[in-house]
């Protein structure tokens, strides 16, 4: 569980890192960023975990949605890992962009030839962060999760399979029903097989429905110009009405005039961030 | 011989310290010395003279005092000065002979302080000057009173202040004691105890006699000093007495003097008077008189002539006497028909004349008596003299007059009906002020007084106008609204003439063991104002008002907790349809709404939107307040500004911002309205209650659903002027307000 720092720069007092470390789980090399807050100097910090979505590594979140100075006042310690095992030699993983390297879709893959490599439901719920809680200043009794797109997915399961595990949990346009959306059937199917009762275990809006209601605080923006929201790709509303239905609190704003980029999370990263400060610095 | 020493206790002043004293021991015995032969003298001059010598430069040193004693003691022995033991002793005893004079400066400095008493000197000017000298540098009184006490003893003085001036005259120390014959209360010196008469005695170290005798000074003088300051002050109080005695008798004299002069006045007139009158009666008697003297002369003329002419008729012929005698008998009837008054028209006797003296009797009588009083002076009223129903009316007299009492009479001022005069009411009193009781609070009362003596009543003075101190105000406690820094109060004035302004007083409910210290706001102008207070206190709050008289009696309390921002809804502003509860908290739309008796509404009211907005105090920085509310009720509840259009629905305009929710076909619909657009946010949970945010600092006002603390939507807005909240309800149904609560934490971090 070495940890290689890959860089390190300062930003908002604090310090952007990014760390290189041998993954068990994947069974390769693995890159996350941590940004360390001024606080986290002095003590122990809560710890956000960011997923991001589909094509991206640790790199696009940390130069382009402009959340240090956020993370920085509210001082989280703020973990962006890639989104799937690289370089495992697989074939076909390489054939799309929304499929294999880069879509990993936090699942723990049963097909083979993904079952060695693809468990990234795993490395983000439990190698990650007991490598985070052991290297770095952070109070893992206070953590939560968000993510975009594939990974606001991503941020969804991992909370809702986990009640009480995070804090709280947010997402930008996330995928939100991936059993009934194109990019959901293709990854799922190639990752699970093709038996749909199982991919209802990583499908936030089949998981809602058996939530056992521990308090969960949801926020979600959704741009209307989004045009995977238009293709069908993300399908929020379903999400909604199984919260709604279920007395899940959720908040869906639909920002009238944003896209799925980095632009749109960039407008709305600092009510994200605070949406999480709000549970753990509580 | 003493300007000698003199100058030589001039050179002495640059000299070190022991140096005064030693040298002042040679004044000393050189003083002693004056009975000794002139040559004996001279001899110790120059005895002295090299000790002084040597002294200069051994100063202090102990060996060089021996030194000199031994070079003294040959001298001594020299010039047969053997009997002369007093000088050689002195240089044996170090502590004792050689302070002997130097004791005295500092009682001397003292004793000269009261320039009478510098008369009671016995020592010269120079003397003075030494003392002087010795003081300067002389710091141990402990020295100077072991000397002190030997004195005393040797000289079986009673009183230490005859000792300090006598004792450099007194001849007798003929030898140095070094023990204390008790018996005999004289110090000896210890061979004496041997031979001498003491040999029976009981003797005590010197030392210790020392120490007993010099309580007993402490003491007395102790005594002394007191008396000196009692005498002092009885001689401050003696010279008053004399003054008012002059003063008074002066007076009474200046008094007597101009009622002397006015009786003696009198009487000069009186006499001028009578004289007059006895002169003109003389002139007046005199002159009747001599007219009855002049006629009584004329008549008689005429009766000669008659007879003469009658006897010359008689001689004349019988035809010229016939014709003669018919014309003189009827002269002579004609004049003696007018009958001769023989009757003395004045008596010269003279008529009795009473003189009145009454008036000078009077004045006799009222060099006794005292006058009238003058008419008092009555003072302007004093600020804050007066209650709500008295005031202190004060008056004063002149110092000359002798007054047993007074008469205070009031009547209320009234401007409206001059013609109609209102009762007045007179006091009796001894005094030269009064507390007129039993007044009507905020009204003014005219005053005068007269003063009353046996002689009669003073004029009356000055009416002066005093005015009672107002009635409490009435605190509106229904339309108090507070925050965390401040409350907003207002109250009516609860009296009906105008007052000068209002005082508000604070304290702090939470120590009521400082309940004393209370906190005053003062000089306000109208019914209302707004004081800043600190956030999560309990205040009680009073108000008075005040006017020219002084202050009124304290409102009732009104208790202000400064947690969170607290206000009720303003009636004022309230859609004709919804009704607010008693406690101003609560708003119902019933079902059956009665447009027909519909009141005329007012700008104020809303007439659109069924809406109502509550009062929030006026002041930036945070406000929250919670909204209790039904999910299948639609609402309206956010910020308006005062003067938001009351035909339009709230949120259509860019003067309101609200959330507004709507239950239709079992969906909820949740906006955010301003100027008419809501952003497109969808909320899973319906808030039972709704959290309120009001940023003027962030300009932001936020919504929170309370039981998720879920945060639901935020505005930015511009707040260039106050807002209110308001509260609407579209259908029938009722939104309960939760205000006075702190804000919880996570709405702080929005």
């Amino acid at each position: 569980m070495a940890l290689k720092q890959i860089s390190s720069n300062k930003c908002f007092g604090g310090l952007q890192k990014v760390f290189e470390h041998d993954s068990v789980e994947l069974n390769c090399k693995m890159k996350f960023a941590v940004y360390l807050p001024p606080k986290a100097e002095t003590g122990k910090c809560p710890v956000l975990y960011w997923l991001s979505g589909l094509t991206c590594t640790e790199q696009n979140f940390i130069s382009k949605s402009g959340y240090h100075q956020a993370a920085s006042e509210h001082g989280l310690v703020v973990i962006a890992p890639d989104t799937s095992p690289r370089g495992c030699n697989i074939k076909g993983e390489d054939e799309s962009w929304d499929f294999g390297t880069g879509a990993g879709f936090y699942v723990d893959a049963t097909e083979d030839p993904w079952k060695t490599n693809y468990r990234m439901y795993s490395y983000i719920t439990e190698e990650l962060p007991q490598l985070i809680n052991a290297n770095f200043p952070v109070d893992p009794q206070r953590t939560s999760i968000f993510g975009h797109s594939m990974g606001g997915h991503g941020a969804l399961i991992c909370a809702l399979k986990n009640p009480g595990k995070y804090k709280s949990v947010s997402a930008f346009a996330p995928i939100c029903n991936p059993v009934l959306c194109p990019w959901g059937k293709k990854a799922f199917s190639g990752y699970l097989g093709t038996d749909q009762s199982k991919w209802k275990a990583y499908d936030a809006t089949h998981l809602v429905k058996s939530y056992p209601g521990s308090q969960l605080d949801i926020l979600i923006d959704q741009g209307k110009d989004d045009q995977f929201l238009l293709d069908g790709q993300l399908l929020p509303d379903n999400f909604i009405a199984a919260c709604t239905e279920k007395k899940i609190p959720v908040v869906f704003r639909l920002q009238e005039g944003y896209d799925h980029s980095y632009y749109f999370i960039a407008t709305f990263i600092t009510d994200h961030i605070r949406h999480h400060a709000k549970y753990l610095n509580a | 011989m003493e300007e000698e020493s003199g100058e030589e206790l001039g050179l002495d002043r640059s000299t070190p310290k022991d140096f005064h004293f030693y040298h002042m021991d040679l004044y000393d015995s050189e003083d002693r010395l004056q009975l000794f032969p002139e040559e004996n003298t001279r001899m110790r001059k120059e005895v002295v003279q090299a000790e002084m010598a040597n002294e200069s430069t051994g100063v202090g040193d102990g060996n060089a005092q021996r030194d000199l004693r031994e070079e003294v003691e040959e001298l001594v022995h020299l010039h047969g000065l053997e009997d002369d033991h007093e000088l050689g002793d002195e240089f044996v005893d170090e502590n004792m002979p050689r302070m002997g004079v130097s004791e005295y400066p500092p009682y001397g400095l003292k004793r000269r302080d009261p320039a009478r008493e510098q008369r009671d000197w016995r020592l010269s000017g120079e003397a003075a000057e030494a003392e002087d000298l010795g003081f300067g540098g002389w710091g141990s009184a402990g020295q100077c009173q072991d000397l002190r006490e030997v004195y005393r003893y040797t000289h079986g003085r009673a009183s230490e202040e005859y000792e300090c001036y006598v004792i450099p005259e007194e001849e007798d120390e003929e030898e140095a004691a070094d023990v204390f014959c008790v018996t005999c209360k004289t110090p000896i010196r210890a061979f004496q105890k041997v031979f001498d008469e003491h040999k029976e005695h009981e003797v005590i170290p010197l030392n210790e006699a020392l120490e007993s005798a010099k309580d007993e000074i402490h003491k007395n003088m102790y005594k002394l000093e007191k008396q000196i300051i009692d005498m002092e002050n009885f001689a401050n109080h003696l010279e008053e007495v004399f003054i008012t005695v002059e003063e008074n008798f002066g007076k009474q004299e200046q008094n007597f003097e101009s009622h002397y002069n006015e009786i003696l006045e009198t009487l000069a007139q009186k006499y001028e008077e009578k004289i007059q009158a006895l002169g003109e009666k003389k002139k007046e008697k005199l002159e009747a008189l001599y007219g009855q003297l002049v006629s009584c002369g004329e008549n008689l003329d005429t009766c000669k002539e008659l007879m003469e002419t009658i006897e010359e008729m008689c001689h004349e012929e019988k035809v010229d006497f016939i014709k003669d005698a018919v014309a003189m008998a009827d002269r002579l009837g004609r004049f003696l028909k007018t009958k001769t008054d023989v009757e003395i028209s004045a008596q010269p006797d003279f008529e009795d004349q009473n003189l009145d003296f009454s008036d000078v009797e009077q004045l006799m009588d009222s060099i006794n008596t005292i006058p009238a009083p003058s008419a008092p002076v009555i003072n302007p009223q004093a600020p804050n003299s007066a209650t709500g129903s008295s005031v202190r009316v004060c008056w004063s007299l002149y110092s000359d007059d002798t007054v047993e009492s007074y008469q205070l009479s009031y009547r209320p001022v009234q401007d409206s009906s001059p013609g109609k005069d209102q009762a007045e009411f007179t006091v009796t009193i001894k005094e030269t002020y009064c507390s007129v009781t039993d007044l009507v609070p905020n009204t003014q009362y005219e005053f005068w007084v007269t003063a009353h003596n046996r002689a009669g009543p003073s004029p009356s003075s000055e009416r002066a106008v005093y005015v009672t101190a107002p009635s409490p105000p009435i605190i509106k406690t229904k339309e108090i609204r507070s925050c965390e820094e401040a409350v907003l109060i207002c109250w009516e004035s609860g009296n009906l003439n105008p007052v000068d302004s209002y005082t508000v007083e604070l304290t702090q409910a939470e120590s009521p063991e400082a309940s004393g210290v209370t906190e005053s706001v003062v000089g306000i102008p109208t019914c209302e104002t707004l004081v800043q207070l600190q956030p999560g206190q309990s205040y009680i709050i009073y108000v008075r008002a005040l006017n020219m008289g002084g202050p009124s009696v304290r409102s009732e309390p009104a208790t202000v907790h400064t947690i969170g921002s607290y206000f009720r809804l303003n009636k004022d502003t309230c859609h004709p349809w919804l009704t607010i509860s008693q406690d101003g908290l609560m708003i119902v739309r019933s079902e059956r709404s009665t447009p027909t008796r519909e009141p005329p509404p007012r700008d104020t009211h809303f007439t659109r939107c069924v809406a109502v907005m509550g009062n929030l105090i006026p002041v930036r920085g945070h406000h929250y307040w919670e909204v209790e509310v039904n999910e299948h009720f639609d609402y309206t509840v956010g910020v308006a500004f005062e003067d938001v259009p009351k035909k339009e629905d709230l949120g259509a305009n860019c003067l309101s911002w609200c959330m507004r929710h709507t239950f239709a076909s079992l969906r909820h619909k949740y906006e955010f309205l301003h100027n008419g657009t809501t952003p497109d946010i969808r909320i899973t949970v319906p808030p039972k209650k709704i959290g309120i945010l009001l940023d003027y600092e962030n300009s932001k006002l936020s919504f929170f659903n309370v039981d998720l603390s879920q945060h639901l939507y935020t505005f930015s807005c511009q707040l260039h002027k106050f807002v209110h909240p308001c509260f609407s309800l579209e259908k029938p149904g009722c939104l309960k307000i939760h205000n006075g609560i702190s804000m919880p934490k996570h709405v702080t971090f929005y």
